[in-house]
Order: structure tokens, then C-alpha cells, then sequence
């Protein structure tokens, strides 16, 4: 029996180190990336930087993009980075930047939805694969709720995310000496020195340096992503076997954080769930903690964007992320009698899916484009 | 949570590995179920042993489906000629699992083939058969294309053998208690030898290859 597995990815086979060597070169390239956007936010000027983003000012309206554009990217930690990069150029504060981060938090959870419509045309599949999707939808809109007037009317997130950044680099006010903000500097030059060359300035100048750092970021966010898959994935299905043997919440959250650590992307960690729950060998109770893992786990690749600005409140921010995630588990999974509620509500939506798959598909639509497109239109 | 730190098979041995575990398991359980239609060794004594195998056998099975799925969903469709393989030889293992258990449903019904003028060739056909398990076992780790000839060839002679044994019981015109049991026995036999060939087939070439440009199938585009 042929047993060896073939080692086939974006850059097709390629030996272990040399695909850990192209990582660590990417991770350079996106921490070059969002410090790229941090400097062509800040060549636009003030007046510029008010007018664009002023209608984040409203919280609602923050939430609704921070919806709109981690759907748009299909990528949590892409968004959640742009964010940091946009608070460490001055271009939005640190209290317009957390209701996006939790818009972020919901957006992720898009990509396995969109998985378990894979499975529409076996309804009892179906409804498993859409339950396992829509659990990661339901809690992450509950700690919203509650969360997010929380933080509004005291702060808590984000004095605590604050207190944490502090204690790390100092107050939000200074600049502190990230090695890594030197260490990306050259490149970032070299893009500035780019644009300038081809006779751009000002705001044009800006506009294109935001442009690069978002490709930048973007690229090198997928490819670390899928090259990491393929460095680790014998380690992912190892461990969710493991966890599979032994079904332990705690285990399994672990499992999802540090899975999702390692390929930089909630939604990989959570997509993995939807086949595994549809094919019945994950039951919804084990797959959720592993969700719960990815939500925080994910919030790695906007600290180590933060490290690359050199900006307090852009660690803050990127705090504020981790926090906000922490908070939510601890809110809606370590009290039992809540713990749940997300499940049911899951289960009951999956119930009505599998009877009508179009219900599934309007709800996709509706919860992550069209309401949040009406929440910004109303609210900014 | 320390097994995704820890270093691993990177490959798919460990479900090979698992498939032979299930298949020495089948072979005790065969082993023991004709033992007791075979020999005075009481059906009752060895009874639980070969209903705990096959629960582990079972267990084994469910194991193996769902860290075959785990296996797809993260590796991707790659090996999915493989987990094909895997999946269908798993389930001939459970098969000869449940003909096991039909042949010591025989016994402890109080058919007794010990003592009998045939039991010694009866004996010698079970070690034959016995041994092919171990044979099957050789081919899913090492693939040899010379003994899986070699193997297709003799469990080819014995389903024909058996097949012969079968016509020739039912048109025997011995007592229906001599004839009837010796029939059933020989069809179980016949389906664990056909199992036994079937897993190695599955594991070489879980879906035969398709050629439509060469032999008879015309060419569309032609």
C-alpha cells in the first residue's frame, strides 16, 4: 500500500526547512506590509485621515465595517492588522477601533459558513456541517452583545487591554523602540522612495503606499497561511485525533488556539471542523471549544502586526483583540448554564437550514452583508 | 494537547499499521470460532473471547473511518486512492468479523464437525485459511506483485474447491444434519477467503483503472 503522503502546496513539493525559511520570509513581508500602511496613512495628512474615517466614530457603524471588511478578505487577522496599522498612524483611536475588531471577530466566521453550504444537498449532513459553522456565528454575535455595551459604557476591554500594554511597552501617548518597526523600516523606504520616483506625492503618494501595504499584507498573510498548513498538518491531525479520543473542552480550545497560531487563520482552523462534523465524527459539543481556541489564536497575527508600528495604542488595539476573546469565553463558556446557548441556537438554525437550504443562503447574505451594510448606512 | 508539539508519523503507516491490528484480531477470532466447530473445545468457553474481539474490532473500525476523515480533511484530496482503500478493506475485515461469529453461531447451536471422517481435512483446510490472514497481512505492508499473483491463484483454487463442496452437499443424498451444516460452513469459508483476497485487492487497487483510449471503448474524441 502506497503510505507516503505527498507534499504538494502554493509552491508545490518542497523540502521542510526550505518552506519554513519561505515563512519566515513572508511574516517579514507582512510585518513590512502593515508598517507600509501605517506610513501611507500618515503621508495623507490629518484633514485627509479625519475625513476618511470619520464614520467610525459611531460604534455601530465601526461594528458594520468591521463586518463588511473581514468578509470582504475572508481574513480576520488581515482586517484586525489593517485596523492596528490604521491606530498606529493616528488614523482612528483606540475607542473607534474596538467595536471593528469585534465586527472582525463576527466577519471571520463567514468562510466556514460558506464551507457548510458545501454540504446542502445531504440534509442530515447538512445540518450537522451548518450547525458546527453557525456555533462559532452565535457566540461570537452573543459576546458582542454584551461585550460591546459593556466596553461602551465602561472601558473595561480596553482600560484592561491598555493596562496589559503598559505594563509591556509603556503609556499610549510614547513611542516606544520596536526592533522589528527598524528591522522592516528599509523596505518600507524602499516602497515610499518607489512612488516618489514615479512622481506621486501628497495624498496620491498615501493612497498607493496604502494600496501596496494591503496587497502586501494580504499575499503574505495567504501564503504564510497555506505554506504553514502544509508544514504543520500532520501535527493538526494528529492532535485533533487526540482530541477526538479524548473530548476534553479545555484540550480541544487549546488544540484550536494553537493550530491557529501557527497558520495565522481562524478560518483554516474552523473550516476543518465542517467536514469532520459532517461526516459525524466530530459531535458539536467537542467541535466548539475548538472555535473558541481559533477566536483567540487568531488575535496573534494583529500583536505581532502591532509589533511592526511601534505604536502603544496599536498594541493596544491588538490587546484589545485578545481580550475581547478571553472575555467572551469567559462570559459564555466557563459558566455551564450558558455555555449552551450558542449550541441550541445552532442546532435550532440548522434544524430550519436542512429543511430549506435558501434560508441558509439568506442567512449568509443577510447577517454578513446586507444588515451590516444597513448598519453602516444608518449609523455613520 | 502535547501530541501536536510531538514528533509523528508523517504518513499514512499508522492506518496500515491499525488495519493489520484489526485483521490479527479477525484472524483470532477465526481461528477460535472454527476451533469450536472443529474440535471438542466447548462453543460457550470461547464465546465472550470472540464477542470481545469483535467489539474491538468494531471499535477499531469506527476509529479508523473517522481518523480516515480527519486524515482527508486536513491532508486534503491526495491520498484519497488510499483512504479509499482503507475504508473498504476495513469494512471486509468487520465482514470476516461477522462470518467468524456465523461460524460459532454454527457450534454453539450444537453443530459439532469433531470426530467426524472429514475433520482432518476440515482442520487442515482452517490452517490453510489461517495462514492466508498473516500472507495479507505481508502484502499490506510490503505490495508484491509477485506473491499477490501467487495469493489470488491459491484463494482462487480454494473458492473453487469450496464452491465444488457446496454442489456437491446439496445434491448429496446423506442425512440433511451431515450435509446442511457442512454447506453453510463451507459458504462462510468461501466469503472469509474472498474477503481475505478482496482486502489485498483493496489495498493495491482500491478502484480499477479506467482506460478509455486504449482496448474496446471507443474514443469520444475519435
Amino acid at each position: 500500500m502506497n503510505t507516503s503522503t505527498a507534499d504538494k502546496g502554493v509552491f508545490g513539493a518542497m523540502p521542510t526547512w526550505v518552506r519554513a525559511i519561505l515563512v519566515g520570509g513572508l511574516i517579514y513581508a507582512f510585518l513590512a506590509g502593515v508598517s507600509a500602511l501605517e506610513a501611507g496613512v500618515k503621508v495623507m495628512g490629518q484633514d485627509t485621515q479625519e475625513r476618511l474615517f470619520e464614520s467610525v466614530s459611531n460604534p455601530l457603524a465601526g461594528l458594520c465595517i468591521g463586518i463588511l471588511g473581514t468578509v470582504l478578505v475572508q481574513s480576520s487577522s488581515a482586517s484586525t492588522s489593517v485596523i492596528v496599522g490604521l491606530v498606529a498612524a493616528g488614523a482612528i483611536d483606540i475607542d473607534n477601533a474596538v467595536p471593528m475588531i469585534m465586527g472582525a471577530n463576527i466577519g471571520t466566521t463567514v468562510t466556514n459558513t460558506l464551507v457548510s453550504l458545501g454540504s446542502a444537498r445531504q440534509s442530515s449532513e447538512f445540518q450537522r456541517a451548518f450547525a458546527a459553522a453557525t456555533v462559532h456565528d452565535f457566540f461570537n454575535v452573543f459576546a458582542v452583545a454584551i461585550l460591546l455595551p459593556l466596553e461602551l459604557a465602561t472601558g473595561v476591554i480596553s482600560k484592561t487591554a491598555e493596562w496589559i500594554s503598559e505594563r509591556l511597552v509603556g503609556s499610549s501617548g510614547s513611542d516606544w523602540k520596536s526592533p522589528i518597526k527598524q528591522w522592516v523600516k528599509t523596505p518600507v523606504g524602499w516602497i515610499q522612495d518607489f512612488w516618489s520616483w514615479v512622481g506621486l506625492s501628497g495624498n496620491a503618494l498615501g493612497v498607493l503606499m496604502i494600496i501596496t501595504g494591503l496587497v502586501i499584507v494580504l499575499v503574505s498573510l495567504g501564503l504564510i497561511t497555506s505554506n504553514m498548513r502544509q508544514l504543520i498538518a500532520d501535527r493538526v491531525e494528529r492532535s485533533m485525533n487526540a482530541v477526538l479520543a479524548r473530548g476534553s473542552g479545555s484540550i480541544a480550545m487549546l488544540l484550536g488556539m494553537v493550530i491557529t497560531m501557527a497558520v495565522q487563520s481562524s478560518s483554516i482552523t474552523t473550516s476543518i471542523l465542517i467536514p469532520m462534523s459532517a461526516a459525524g465524527v466530530l459531535a458539536l459539543r467537542n467541535a466548539y471549544p475548538v472555535t473558541l481556541g481559533a477566536n483567540v489564536g487568531t488575535t496573534i497575527t494583529a500583536l505581532l502586526a502591532a509589533l511592526a508600528t511601534g505604536s502603544p495604542a496599536a498594541l493596544t488595539v491588538g490587546l484589545t483583540h485578545t481580550v475581547f476573546n478571553l472575555a467572551g469565553i469567559l462570559v459564555l463558556y466557563v459558566p455551564p448554564f450558558v455555555r449552551t446557548v450558542p449550541i441550541y441556537c445552532a442546532e435550532w438554525l440548522a434544524r430550519i437550514a436542512a429543511t430549506r437550504p435558501i434560508w441558509a443562503v439568506g442567512y449568509v447574505m443577510g447577517a454578513f452583508i446586507v444588515l451590516p451594510l444597513i448598519g453602516v448606512i444608518v449609523a455613520r | 494537547m502535547l501530541t501536536f508539539f510531538r514528533r509523528g508519523p508523517s504518513d499514512l503507516e499508522h492506518f496500515v499499521s491499525k488495519a493489520i491490528g484489526m485483521l490479527g484480531d479477525a484472524r483470532h477470532s477465526f481461528d477460535l470460532a472454527t476451533l469450536a466447530l472443529l474440535t471438542k473445545t466447548d462453543a460457550a468457553a470461547v464465546d465472550s473471547d470472540i464477542r470481545e474481539t469483535d467489539q474491538r474490532l468494531s471499535i477499531a473500525e469506527q476509529e479508523l473511518l473517522s481518523e480516515l476523515v480527519v486524515h482527508i480533511t486536513v491532508q486534503g484530496p491526495t491520498d484519497i486512492g488510499s483512504v479509499f482503500g482503507l475504508v473498504l478493506l476495513s469494512n471486509k475485515i468487520e465482514r470476516i468479523g461477522a462470518q467468524t461469529r456465523n461460524v460459532l453461531d454454527l457450534a454453539e447451536a450444537g453443530v459439532s464437525l469433531a470426530n467426524q471422517p472429514d475433520t482432518e481435512e476440515l482442520l487442515s483446510e482452517r490452517t490453510v485459511i489461517s495462514a492466508l490472514f498473516g500472507e495479507v497481512a505481508d502484502l499490506m505492508t510490503e505490495p508484491d506483485d509477485d506473491a499477490f499473483e501467487d495469493l489470488s491463484r491459491r484463494c482462487a483454487q480454494l473458492k473453487a474447491e469450496q464452491q465444488r463442496k457446496i454442489v456437491s452437499y446439496m445434491h448429496s443424498t446423506e442425512q440433511g444434519t451431515v450435509v446442511v451444516p457442512r454447506a453453510i460452513y463451507q459458504r462462510y469459508l468461501k466469503r472469509v477467503v474472498a474477503n481475505l483476497l478482496g482486502i489485498v485487492v483493496a489495498a493495491t487497487e482500491p478502484m480499477p483503472a479506467t482506460n478509455t483510449l486504449d482496448g474496446d471503448t471507443p474514443d469520444a474524441d475519435g
